[in-house]
């Protein structure tokens, strides 16, 4: 370690994230870097040491997890508003990373509200205030640095589309990034002679910075970009631009004046394979990434003569279509095993999810506060002194009185915090034919399962029967384990089964529910699918039916409600009509002719 | 409060200057509306409520990185100029200052009536942003004046600014429930009442609400859906040739935003020209009898409840008339505009599968194919 503190190069490991930061530090107008990354890994040890390559008066500005909107934003110097009268605007965190780093750990536990806030500056390179009496804009145009472990949830995609480079999953040792990393190291030991390795960076980006604006690149390459794109069925057209900017810094920091290959095949990597949200049908990604070598005709000794001063000018030989082939072969290569870990794949999964904390005035996290009456709400003690201080002078005088502060109800604010809310589950239960008293039990056992850890998760659990002509809803959603079931003794069972009526049934519950603020639903329905009854009970025609419940899944699937199919079918000639429901309802099937209880509250909340 | 704003400007900028590197793009160079690749139905539903604001604004919601927040920020440069009394906090015309004034007889500015003069300015475009709170959107005291003289002078907030302009919120969708509740207020009612210990203020919001959003971040409240006068879709653009040219045109704007803006000068003074002389044009714009009778026809068939839709399309459609520099509402200006119109407006049903816009042109197409005993396509 040299004086100036850490060593960017020593940095062990991450190559591909070192790679992603050199790309930001060369063009900070790709927004930011997200480096998904476990508890350990040296993730703020990096995001620290990017920093030290940087120039010196950059500034570096971590915001915490628990940052409440009026730290972001800035407002009233309350100090100095009081002491002199002036009204001074006391910077926020995000103006204060103006032209500097902005370091977020732990990206996905970020409130909404202050996501939101980040999305907006990210894309508008500025901080505009409008509160408390004071308008005004900050310029907020910073390198984002944001790390997050995945198991901890995910990032709202609103805000990772903002941000240029995402970091892969599996950050693979190809050979690009060896390559890159020796050179480092060849150079690296003339530089440690100068004694100081981070120069040795700054200088490279430095150099990379001022090249920028004369790479080129070639329409060829930038449809091969958006072909690629498109393929992987990635949403909007901002992921083009970050593409470019990627390719561009790549090139510029290898000392190159124009776009190759190689580039491109960087930028698939850390922008569009990142944003996938679908992969192409026939190619199954091998099991193990295969060393990648590049391929022959790249010339790849460019790259390390990065001193030799031959503009390449001539065009790409190959056809947009041959690059974008060769990209989504890289892409393919690339990809980890578990591919709906990548974060557009799995959000695509559960869109309606993912804001699942509710605002309310009691519990959880303070995020804000807002005008409103100490009767039902908590007192936000700095925010009141700030609405009172304007009036002080006004109302002393009006009163007579040499009262330190003057306090009306006007000034009262209030806090508003925001707090993770839990997952409804819906049970659906067949009661209809005669397996329904077993399948009854077999559901009360799992609610009660369910419901004893409730408490801790917030959830909340529901009930519907249905049998005969319609569904009825026996337990609306409750917390409550006596009421469940108490709802769960009465009983009746046999008759035909309305299954389109109690899938409808559960998709009013769950909608009622979401506007309450609970965002997360899951239904459990236990039963052999085997529909005879239409939502109008007088019909049961077999085409009507099933197409009602296919319109209905549909819209529950839209409404990203996960689902859980637990097929009860006894005989072993089973018809197979459960598992095709779960499949339209894009849940789990699960088979469990005998489950007891604890199995299916398992498989559930699994 | 000049004072104010120096002493603002002193703080901000001092720091300002000490961070390097990301200064490189220039803050107030904003992207044209000219140059922007697309996205036809949402330039259009913006210039039609320029031409009438009386449509009632427009909502834009679609995929994210589809450029919806650079084009409503793009459209303050080819709006047309609006005449207001000098300095007018309220952008109002001198006539309406005189009679606020004459109402009220308590405003400060009673003395300088006859002084007023006017001064040509552009069609404000506010921006309303996310962390905005309650007082700066309505209004609220003068911390300064309170601070230093113990004065209740009132500052005007975001909804003054916008009177006879633009008010634009991105992410429409994440707005505060309360603040959601004011606008819809004064949306209504176009009036702005602010009502504190001992401040007593009323004055013009009249405004064009522009929204925007991705609908998979959260559902819009359907009040606030419905006080919009257009809905308009926006989807990832997916013609490859196109995508080029949006790459190239970021690139090159980023690089040299002054010579990129002069390079588009000519497209944007032409497109500005146009809107005005629409402007001009549109409160002579005639809507015939048997379109009238075909949009209302159109809305029952729909069963769209109240007017809204029937004076919505055929305000649009007198607006679309008019940029196209003709007097006469024809049957491809209700055609043109039908979509953004209704789409939002019909029932939800749960079950349906078809897209709202889909199904009212089907409507359309079916009294159509009615009346004129041949496909019209």
């Amino acid at each position: 370690m040299n004086q100036r503190g850490l060593s960017f190069a020593d940095v062990v490991g991450m190559d591909l994230a070192k790679r992603a930061l050199l790309l930001l530090a060369v063009d900070p107008l790709l927004g930011g870097v997200v480096i998904p990354a476990s508890v350990g890994s040296g993730k703020s040890t990096l995001a620290r040491a990017f920093a030290n390559i940087l120039p010196d008066d950059t500034p570096f500005v971590e915001l915490p997890v628990n940052a409440t909107e009026d730290r972001l934003i800035g407002g009233l110097d309350l100090e100095v508003a009081l002491s002199t009268g002036k009204r001074v605007i006391e910077k926020g965190l995000l103006a204060r990373a103006h032209g500097g780093v902005l370091y977020v750990d732990s990206l996905n536990l970020l409130d909404a509200g202050v996501s939101s806030l980040l999305m907006d500056t990210l894309s508008r390179g500025a901080v505009v205030i409008e509160r408390e009496g004071l308008s005004d804009i900050h310029p907020a145009a910073f390198m984002l640095v944001a790390t997050y472990d995945q198991t901890d949830g995910e990032v709202s995609m609103e805000l990772l589309d903002r941000i240029g480079v995402i970091v892969p999953f599996v950050a693979q040792n190809d050979a690009e990034t060896r390559a890159e990393v020796v050179r480092r190291i060849v150079q690296k030991k003339r530089a440690e002679e100068s004694g100081d390795e981070n120069d040795l960076l700054r200088g490279l980006i430095l150099a990379a910075r001022q090249l920028l604006p004369n790479v080129i690149i070639y329409d060829e390459q930038l449809d091969a970009l958006a072909q690629t794109a498109l393929e992987l069925g990635i949403e909007g057209n901002r992921v083009d631009v970050f593409a470019a900017r990627a390719a561009i810094a790549n090139a510029a920091l290898d000392g190159r004046s124009d776009v190759q290959e190689q580039d491109l095949k960087l930028a698939a990597k850390l922008v569009l394979m990142p944003r996938a949200t679908r992969l192409p049908e026939d190619d199954v990604p091998p099991e193990e990434p295969p060393e990648q070598q590049l391929p022959k005709e790249e010339p790849k000794n460019q790259a390390e003569n990065s001193d030799s001063e031959e503009p390449p000018d001539d065009k790409p030989e190959k056809t947009p279509e041959e690059l974008q082939e060769l990209l989504m072969e890289s892409i393919e290569s690339e990809l980890p095993k578990n591919i709906l870990a990548m974060p557009f794949m799995q959000q695509r999964k559960a869109k309606a999810g993912k804001r699942s904390a509710s605002e309310n005035s009691k519990r959880g996290r303070y995020v804000r506060s807002q005008p409103g009456d100490l009767r039902n709400g908590k007192l936000a003690l700095v925010p009141t002194l700030m609405a009172a201080a304007p009036w002080q002078k006004a109302r002393k005088h009006a009163r007579a009185t040499d009262a330190k502060v003057v306090m009306t109800k006007d000034d009262i604010r209030v806090k508003r915090f925001r707090d993770k809310s839990g997952t409804l589950f819906v049970f659906i239960v067949d009661s209809s034919g005669s397996m329904a008293l077993n399948r009854m039990r077999q559901a009360k056992g799992a609610v009660a399962q369910l419901l004893q850890n409730a408490y801790v998760h917030r959830d909340q659990v529901a009930l519907i029967a249905f049998r005969g002509k319609k569904s009825e809803l026996l337990l609306p959603p409750s917390q409550s384990v006596e009421r469940a079931k108490r709802a769960l003794d009465v009983l009746p069972t046999g008759g035909g089964t309305p299954l389109a009526s109690a899938l409808m049934l559960a998709y009013q519950t769950v909608i009622q529910v979401r506007s309450k603020g609970m965002k997360q639903a899951t239904l459990v329905l236990l039963t052999d699918g085997r529909a005879n009854t239409a939502l109008d009970a007088s019909q049961t025609d077999k085409q009507k039916i099933a197409k009602e419940l296919q319109d209905l899944s549909a819209m529950i699937r839209a409404e990203a409600i996960s689902s859980v199919v637990i097929d009860t079918q006894v005989n072993f000639v089973s018809r197979g009509e459960a598992e095709k429901l779960a499949a339209m309802l894009d849940g789990k099937y699960i088979y469990l002719p005998n489950a007891r209880a604890e199995h299916i509250a398992a498989a559930v909340s699994a | 409060m000049p004072k104010a704003s120096a002493a603002r400007k002193k703080v901000t900028q001092k720091k300002i200057t000490t961070s390097a590197p990301l200064a490189t793009k220039k803050k107030d160079a904003v992207f044209p509306f000219t140059a922007i690749v697309g996205q036809d139905e949402m330039k259009l539903c913006l210039m039609l409520n320029v031409v009438d604001p009386r449509i009632g604004g427009v909502l834009v919601m679609g995929h994210r990185g589809t450029g919806k927040s650079t084009t409503v920020r793009a459209l303050a440069d080819v709006l047309p100029l609006i005449e207001r009394a000098e300095g007018d906090i309220y952008n109002r015309t001198v006539k309406e200052v005189e009679e606020q004034t004459k109402q009220d007889g308590t405003s400060r500015k009673h003395s300088d009536i006859k002084h007023l003069t006017s001064e040509i300015v552009p069609v404000p475009v506010v921006d309303l942003p996310l962390g905005a709170t309650e007082d700066r959107v309505c209004g609220t005291i003068d911390i300064e004046q309170a601070l230093t003289k113990g004065a209740k002078s009132f500052e005007p907030g975001l909804l003054a600014k916008a009177n006879r302009g633009f008010l634009y919120i991105d992410e429409v969708n994440l707005l505060d429930d309360h603040l959601v509740d004011i606008l819809l207020d004064v949306a209504a009612s176009g009036v702005n009442v602010v009502e504190r210990e001992g401040i007593s203020v009323k004055h013009p919001a009249r405004f064009v609400l522009v929204g925007s959003g991705n609908p998979e971040e959260g559902e819009l409240r359907p009040q606030l859906l419905d006080r919009f006068g257009l809905h308009a879709r926006i989807t990832t653009i997916t013609d490859v040739k196109l995508r080029v040219e949006i790459v190239k045109r970021r690139r090159d704007f980023d690089a040299a935003p002054d010579e990129f803006l002069e390079k588009w000068k000519d497209e944007q003074t032409a497109l500005r020209e146009r809107i005005t002389a629409a402007k001009k044009l549109a409160p002579r714009v005639e809507l015939p009898e048997d379109m009238l009778s075909l949009i209302a026809e159109l809305c029952m068939n729909l069963g769209i409840d109240g007017h809204r839709g029937e004076l919505t399309v055929s305000r649009a459609a007198a607006a679309f008339a008019a940029l196209h520099n003709r007097e006469v509402v024809t049957l491809d200006d209700v055609k043109s505009v039908v979509n953004p119109a209704l789409r939002h407006r019909l029932r939800r049903d749960p079950l349906e599968t078809i897209d709202a816009g889909e199904k009212v042109e089907r409507e359309l197409q079916k009294i159509l194919s009615a009346q004129y005993s041949e496909p019209v396509l």
